[in-house]
């Protein structure tokens, strides 16, 4: 089919196009406590096509995309392409060109075949081999693993293919006490089974659930400095990448400029992040991006000055820049300081929110906390409920980091992120 | 004009009853549900203009459901051949042998269930729309959007973005068992317009929507929208920071709809009664909130973007009172956990799209109106906040807490609105206290529509949710 597709688009005349299909079969597990809930299997292919057409004599050029049905005939690809070239002319955009062929196309990254079925079994394994105990056990969980085929073509002769998994496995653990019951979720994307790193963070969980059933109302702060050692730290670094995306600069949403440090007084570790190719086991080991960029390492933040712009071809070449792709794996390095230097002092540390978020454009962060531990420099009481609350643009003058790193699926962050003066409404004393 | 149902899946229907009968060969029960929704995007910005057919809700693909020995399994595929038939079938038992070998080999126990009931039923809906987003004028749909974003950069000196989106999508779903046959085509629409102001290297963004159980046509009520939307950004820019504590509040219309959504309509959810997730399990026919609070649920209560007909099961859409003046009386279910529960379902199975598994989904969650004015709510107010414009909410059904992320609080002293702004606010509290402490409720009732919903931190559907302005008490940071 694909090659009728781009017959049809080199015979249309239209001035640019991008074509990508992407194959996936996928299982499916659900689970009620250890009793399957349901099993699901898939199979199927998306073919996004993508046109650009030049208008008024090439000031402008526009696009129109549309998904093509994997059952559609060659008639039915016809009309569609040419309603998108038409639709293509109705748009005015400045005009950019397409990403070139280059020789980093002619790498295959991933090309060996998914095993769909070991890492499905690996998973149900993995979950029958939990600490689980009279009062903190497993409710539910859901295992999706994908085997994913994605080809990308365009007219500028880019045809690259790489086969990848993608996985995810989502868990609830109960803890219970005196007839009150408590629950934490977690999801966990990968490419295939990390069942070590699973078994590790779960049982970590299930410490959690125990820890918030005797968990106090949070006291009412006012400001304290507050420790992040879970996976909603990713939040913020992505903070950093978001405002050195070239859309965001070249809308005047971020105002970052590359040689230029992040803010005038940096007092505490600067904070430094590279784009990786690869990383180990991450769900996002692709050797070009959506648009068929190539996906290189790339220093984008060094100690607090942006080295680099990312993002998409568009606004990139609107900024006239180029090799810039869209980031699929993140590394931000450590920062100075050792867990136990970090934890010396008052501190909330926060290891579960409601929903943490960090706004990339006007800095602000929010989350109600689930639970947390206060460190009043003597002691350690598990908190919850209450919520805490700040903008990142004071917080990066003076935040800190562990040395140690941890690795959250296409992320590899500091184990440790400290951020001064955050605003804590507690719900107690 | 009545919105068409597809060919597309009136010509596969032979095909699918065929196979229907080919995997009844080895199974109790089979259902398939075929999409075939069609879109429409066009999406404009200062810098940034684009057309797409692709929607949130766009997807043609079917899903088997089948059913033997107490265990449901499920294949979904895109590439439906009518002419090979025997060998779709072959190709969904192949898979579901491979997952049951799988499930052998580790020793994984089935969560034992009823086999759902097929009794004879047919139904063809094709609900009213004016235009369709597969034929309406896309040209003047692009003048106008790129029109209203010029004019929203005019309306203030801080404007350094304006976007004008409009999504409308045509859905056309059929469900077929051996007995019955459904098939349903309705159009909605939703659309926003979004400005982006800067001063002082500091930005904040206005946000108003419009949403609707229609097609193109409702584009044509953006027009009023971009210019309070800038000035909801102008003002953001000037606002101060709120002292953390409770407060009295005033819930707009939106925050009320948030309020609903995170409060009883993640949490009476009832596929969480089966994993015993939620603590309305254990709260029906009791008090949760004051005698003020009615709420209902169901894609018969409003029409809307989540209107339909059926839901992704073939259940009859529904409209349930799930709170009567403050006493929790039922939940939302669907067709499975009905049947775990020994309940009937009541029409909410949803699915992200046909590659998904049904969940119990809200479709529209709405507070019911009361007697006061706002006036008088604001009168009655010593020191609090009316609250306008949401950003996101997070459910805890286990323990009925709330997050709500609040675009702006308006301060109110001494009875009257002082001018005064503060912004972001994160509102966080216990349900049954927000919901206990409704003490006025306004005769005005929106729905707003924009947006999705997800369940945990994925399966996004389209919902909606609304209600009067309301007067309570909560916990702002």
């Amino acid at each position: 089919m694909l090659d009728t597709i781009v017959k049809l688009l080199k015979e249309s005349g239209v001035h640019a196009w991008e074509l990508t299909d992407v194959k996936a079969e996928g299982w499916e597990f659900y689970f009620i406590r250890h009793e399957l809930d349901q099993n699901r299997a898939k199979n199927v292919e998306h073919i996004m096509v993508k046109v650009y057409q030049l208008v008024e004599d090439g000031k402008f050029m526009g696009s129109a995309s549309a998904e093509l049905p994997p059952t559609a005939t060659e008639d039915e690809a016809r009309r569609l392409i040419a309603d998108l070239a038409y639709r293509a002319t109705l748009v005015k955009n400045r005009p950019y060109t397409l990403n070139p062929l280059t020789e980093a196309h002619r790498e295959t990254l991933h090309s060996a075949p998914v095993n769909v079925k070991k890492i499905a079994r690996d998973f149900i394994e993995v979950m029958q081999q939990l600490p689980e105990t009279e009062t903190e056990d497993i409710n539910s969980y859901e295992i999706f693993v994908n085997a994913k085929k994605r080809r990308f073509l365009n007219s500028e002769g880019i045809d690259v293919e790489e086969i990848y998994p993608s996985s995810m496995i989502e868990v609830v653990v109960n803890a219970r006490k005196d007839g009150h019951e408590i629950e934490l979720y977690r999801n966990y994307d990968s490419g295939s089974c990390d069942a070590d790193g699973l078994k590790r963070d779960l049982a970590r969980t299930i410490r959690y659930g125990k820890d918030r059933l005797r968990a106090q109302p949070t006291p009412a702060l006012g400001q304290a400095d507050v420790i992040f050692t879970g996976s909603d730290a990713i939040n913020i670094y992505d903070y950093f990448v978001s405002r050195l995306y070239t859309d965001m600069i070249f809308r005047r949403m971020s105002d970052w400029e590359i040689g230029k440090p992040i803010a005038e007084e940096l007092n505490g570790d600067k904070v430094t992040v590279t784009l990786l190719r690869e990383l180990e086991n991450s769900s996002e080991n692709h050797a070009f991006d959506r648009e068929g960029a190539p996906i290189r390492d790339t220093v984008l933040l060094r100690e607090g000055v942006p080295a680099a712009l990312c993002g998409s071809r568009m606004f990139s070449s609107y900024m006239g820049l180029k090799g810039t792709f869209v980031p699929t794996n993140i590394l931000a390095e450590g920062g100075t300081h050792t867990e136990e230097e970090l934890r010396a002092g008052k501190y909330l540390e926060a290891v579960e929110f409601s929903d943490f978020q960090v706004d990339e454009m006007t800095g602000d962060i929010f989350g109600e906390i689930r639970l947390g531990y206060w460190h009043d420099g003597e002691k350690t009481v598990p908190v919850s409920g209450g919520s805490i609350s700040g903008s990142m643009f004071d917080f990066v003058k003076d935040m800190q980091m562990s040395r140690e790193s941890v690795q959250y699926d296409n992320y590899r962050i500091p184990a440790l992120t400290l951020l001064k003066n955050v605003t804590v409404t507690g719900v107690g004393e | 004009m009545k919105a068409p149902f597809s060919a597309y899946l009136s010509g596969i229907k032979p095909g699918l009853r065929e196979l229907i009968g080919l995997l009844r060969r080895d199974y109790d029960y089979v259902s398939v549900l075929a999409t075939d929704s069609r879109g429409l995007a066009v999406r404009i910005s200062q810098h940034a203009r684009s057309v797409a057919s692709e929607t949130m809700t766009t997807e043609r693909g079917i899903v088997v459901r089948v059913y033997k020995n107490g265990q449901y399994s499920e294949y979904a595929l895109n590439e439906f051949d009518p002419a090979r038939v025997e060998e779709t079938a072959e190709q969904i038992l192949k898979a579901l042998r491979e997952q049951q070998e799988i499930l052998a080999a580790t020793g994984t126990k089935i969560y034992d269930t009823a086999m759902l009931r097929d009794e004879p039923q047919t139904l063809f809906v094709e609900k009213e729309t004016e235009q369709l987003p597969e034929t309406t004028d896309v040209k003047s749909l692009v003048e106008k959007l790129g029109a209203l974003s010029d004019a929203g950069m005019g309306m203030s000196e801080y404007m350094i973005e304006s976007i004008a989106n409009a999504q409308s999508t045509h859905i056309c779903k059929m469900f077929l068992t051996e007995n019955r046959d459904l098939c349903q085509s309705y159009v909605y629409s939703e659309g926003a317009a979004v400005a982006v102001v800067m001063r002082d290297g500091r930005n904040q963004i206005g946000y108003q929507s419009v949403s609707g159980l229609c097609g193109p046509e409702l584009f044509e009520q953006l027009q009023d929208k971009m210019s309070k939307a800038v000035d909801t950004a102008v003002e953001l820019l000037d606002a101060g920071r709120i002292e953390p504590g409770e407060y009295d509040i005033i819930a707009s219309p939106e925050v009320t709809g948030l309020i609903a959504h995170e409060a009883f309509g993640h949490g009476v959810e009832m596929d969480m009664f089966v994993k015993n997730r939620a603590l309305g399990k254990e709260y029906v026919d009791k008090r949760v909130g004051s005698d003020l609070v009615t709420m209902h649920e169901g894609a018969l209560c409003a029409e809307n973007v989540t209107s339909y007909a059926f839901d992704d099961e073939g259940t009859l859409a529904g409209d349930v009172i799930e709170i009567d003046r403050g006493i929790l009386k039922t939940g939302i279910c669907d067709a499975l956990a009905a049947l775990r529960l020994g309940v009937e379902p009541t029409g909410n199975g949803k699915r992200e799209n046909f590659e998904h598994k049904v969940y119990t989904r809200m479709t529209n969650t709405v507070f019911d109106s009361g007697t006061d004015t706002l006036e008088d709510m604001i009168a009655s107010i010593k020191h609090g906040y009316l609250l306008e414009g949401m950003e996101s909410g997070m459910e805890d059904p286990k323990h009925w807490g709330i997050q709500c992320i609040i675009k702006m609080g308006r301060e109110i002293v001494d009875g009257k609105l002082t001018g005064k702004v503060v912004a972001p606010i994160i509102m966080t509290g216990y349900v049954p206290d927000l919901l206990g402490n409704i003490s006025m409720l306004s005769p005005d009732r929106e729905i707003f529509g924009s947006g999705g919903c997800g369940k945990g931190h994925k399966e996004w559907v389209k919902v909606t949710d609304g209600g009067p302005y309301l007067k309570t008490k909560a916990r702002l940071g």
